[in-house]
């Protein structure tokens, strides 16, 4: 497995598709960072709660959901899946592979993030008199925002290999996260079910990175999130496992 | 070696390959022939895995493609639809097959040169022409060095160099003692490749044969012309020989020259021509699929 994990983080560094999303994370994180700062009131600035917020505001679980997504739609794409199921026929392992390094590369994605972000505020912060507190809390949050940047990637890659099809997994994706969830919540709650829009997804992994208030424990929310992942990622193994590679 | 067994395959309504029976024997180098849409890269993808039959099973080196360990070892392949990115050069497309696979990386130097593409290694794939795609496809197939290579139509966009170079590679693999399976719709441009050949068409089995029956098909037949064509005919056909009339006192008859010229002696017909005739391998291949000859 380790074999097959190195050669998709191959595949993702031998073309230029991962450039465009590096740089939106690095840019739009930056920008953002920089806006929340700028525009923050002094009395805030050097709080730890402002400052836990700050590095939780930027976009590597969207950006680490997208990667996945793209890591295996743009095989179907291109006609590479051919290929690599040459190579891997045995499609739970592809699709786990897939998983694995989508996961790996949310991390990298939302290390990145945080050191942009802290690259950007730590200046400004300090630049407006006010310090910024590197503790444990900072610490435990920034564990949380990787690993839940983590799991975007890995149910990115799921949604991929259930979707299959690029344009629609990416719109699809992109519009369930920013439109349809909230479209959702609104309607459980006109119907008394407030609750049960705590574990649709972009809910659950909020409240594991502490993005999210009054919802799931991030405990909770962290299984919730990875029970996303484990369920779509078995929905897109039969997928594939049941496709023709025509 | 290679072998398929009952094998039917349906996409909706369309039957692309129906109860297609087959085997190809270590060592061999087989075409597998069939005109256009006649099933052949359906059965070769169900032979490698990526196609799910309907019914029936295939099996390479006794077992499933899916079931072999360290599949790019034992068999190559050559599909028709390219199957690298785009945008990655021909080399990084192989590394990380190579990578895969847990093959060392100069192996891919090495194919790259086995199949001369090692002067647009570095260059992004979709710049290349239709040959290069061609040889980027052998050099996968070649990388594991394997002992059973399936390759369809792989003489497809490679110019008559191409072709050749092609067939002497094929030439050196299989006196290496590699198994061969080559897809064509031409059977010309595998004959002088191959040692036998599976016909197909519409999805079923045509015929299995050694290229030397085929060969013999296209022999052994004889054009006469005679005055007195129309008893000659008669004659012919009393001997329970299929005779052709062309006009103009000529018959094609489906028998050796010695024969007819021994027939016509025997009963004192005058010969004014009797030379034999030989049926092109493609005649004989539209003859056998029932297909009918491009115009």
């Amino acid at each position: 497995m380790t074999t097959l994990v190195g050669a998709e983080f191959l595949k993702l560094r031998t073309t230029r598709g991962w450039i465009g999303y590096v740089l939106a994370l690095v840019v739009l994180t930056g920008i953002g960072t920089a806006a929340q700062v700028g525009s923050a009131a002094e009395v805030d600035l050097g709080t730890p709660e402002f400052q836990r917020d700050l590095v939780a505001g930027s976009l590597a679980s969207l950006i680490a959901f997208l990667v996945g997504i793209t890591s295996v739609t743009v095989e179907w794409r291109h006609g590479t899946i051919t290929r690599t199921l040459l190579v891997t026929p045995r499609r739970e392992l592809h699709v786990a592979a897939k998983g694995i390094a989508a996961f790996l590369a949310g991390v990298a994605l939302a290390v990145l993030a945080v050191a942009v972000v802290l690259a950007v505020a730590i200046p400004f912060i300090v630049a407006r008199d006010a310090s910024f507190v590197l503790d444990s809390g900072l610490g435990a949050r920034v564990g949380r925002i990787v690993l839940a940047a983590a799991l975007w990637g890995a149910l990115g890659a799921g949604v991929g290999s259930l979707l299959k099809s690029q344009t629609f997994a990416l719109v699809a994706g992109i519009l369930w996260i920013l439109l349809f969830e909230a479209l959702l919540t609104l309607l459980l709650g006109l119907v008394d079910l407030d609750s049960a829009a705590d574990f649709l997804p972009a809910q659950a992994l909020g409240a594991f990175e502490g993005s999210v208030d009054d919802a799931l424990s991030p405990v909770a929310g962290g299984v919730v999130g990875l029970a996303y992942v484990v369920g779509v990622s078995l929905l897109g193994w039969f997928r594939v496992e049941h496709s023709d590679v025509t | 070696m290679i072998e398929v067994e009952r094998l039917t395959k349906r996409y909706g309504s369309t039957v692309a390959v129906n109860d297609l029976s087959f085997s190809v024997a270590p060592g061999t180098l087989t075409g597998f022939l069939g005109p256009n849409g006649a099933g052949k890269s359906t059965t070769l993808r169900a032979i490698l895995g990526l196609v799910r039959p309907n019914a029936g099973r295939t099996a390479v080196l006794g077992r499933p493609y899916r079931e072999l360990d360290a599949p790019l070892e034992r068999v190559g392949a050559v599909l028709e639809t390219f199957d690298a990115h785009p945008g990655r050069s021909g080399r990084n497309h192989l590394r990380f097959l190579a990578a895969a696979a847990r093959l060392p990386a100069s192996r891919v130097d090495e194919v790259l040169a086995l199949v001369e593409l090692t002067g647009a290694a570095r260059r992004r794939a979709k710049g290349y022409s239709l040959g290069m795609r061609q040889r980027l496809g052998l050099a996968a197939a070649l990388l594991g060095d394997p002992e059973v290579l399936v390759l369809d139509e792989p003489a497809n966009g490679l110019d008559p160099q191409g072709i050749r170079w092609l067939r002497d590679l094929l030439r050196a693999l299989a006196r290496e003692g590699r198994t061969v399976l080559i897809s064509s719709h031409v059977l010309a441009e595998i004959a002088q490749t191959v040692d036998e050949v599976v016909i197909i068409h519409r999805g079923r089995l045509v015929r299995c044969a050694t290229m030397a029956e085929v060969e013999a098909m296209a022999a052994g037949a004889a054009r006469v012309r005679s005055p007195d064509a129309e008893r000659l005919a008669s004659l012919l056909a009393e001997a329970g020989l299929d005779v052709r009339s062309l006009g103009d006192g000529t018959l094609a008859v489906a028998a050796g020259p010695e024969r007819v010229g021994e027939l016509a002696a025997a009963h004192g017909i005058v010969l004014h021509e009797l030379s034999a005739e030989r049926a092109t391998l493609e005649e004989v291949f539209l003859e056998l699929t029932g297909s009918e000859a491009p115009a």
